[in-house]
């Protein structure tokens, strides 16, 4: 298991990505796997730089697999629980000149996720992200 | 790291990977556009949505006056990406 500690802060990204390669490297994860928690991670950190209501300025990150699921969770001490599995979804019924961007990167992690779930348990927010390894 | 630069046949090349914190730089090429133009994805590893908000408001400003970007060489994963988004209904894909 891997945890880190990253500040609030658009420019934590690289260290993110490259807390998630290391992960990726020692547990051998395939190019799309590596993909997938990649976009996922960014996807879900980014809406709590923009959106935290976090008291302090740290985001634990976790990584872990076990046999062929990987799980990685984020983690953030905050007053107001934020469930982002019930996000407004992405409206991809309206005409092309009035779509938005809002709602699309947590659209995009669902989909290549295998899981999604948010728990808020004594002020601390987890977000838990799960995917399978392709055999 | 993430580069964007324009080749002499006016062609807008992608290097690396365009995630949130390298999103500025994208805008400030793409925002610069008023022509149609081709977008060279084959050197580009990774997008998230930071990178497709970008091509979406580009594509929105461009059809307006009938122009459009048209995407090539996107490797599998990122094609992917935009079919998940349905923005392969949005762009020309090749």
């Amino acid at each position: 298991m891997m945890r880190q500690q990253f500040d609030r802060d658009i420019r934590s990204l690289d260290a993110v990505f490259s807390f998630l390669r290391r992960f990726a490297d020692e547990e051998r994860l395939d190019a799309r796997a590596s993909y997938v928690l990649d976009l996922a991670v960014e996807e879900f950190f980014t809406n709590i730089v923009k959106y935290g209501r976090g008291t302090s300025n740290e985001v634990f990150l976790e990584a872990v697999r076990s046999g062929g699921t990987v799980t990685v969770r984020l983690e953030e001490q905050t007053p107001v629980p934020f469930d982002v599995t019930r996000a407004t979804q992405t409206q991809f019924d309206v005409p092309f000149a009035e779509r938005k961007p809002g709602g699309l990167g947590i659209h995009i992690a669902r989909e290549m996720l295998d899981g999604l779930t948010y728990d808020y348990v004594d002020g601390t927010s987890r977000i838990t992200l799960t995917k399978h390894l392709e055999t | 790291m993430f580069s964007i630069s324009v080749n002499e046949k006016g062609i807008i090349i992608l290097t690396g990977r365009l995630d949130a914190s390298q999103v500025d730089r994208a805008r400030e090429v793409f925002s610069g556009l008023d022509a149609s133009a081709v977008v060279d994805f084959q050197s580009l590893d990774y997008i998230s949505s930071a990178g497709l908000g970008v091509l979406l408001a580009t594509q929105q400003r461009l059809k307006k006056g009938g122009k459009a970007l048209k995407l090539v060489h996107m490797n599998r994963m990122v094609r992917d990406v935009f079919k998940i988004a349905r923005f392969d209904l949005i762009f020309e894909i090749e």
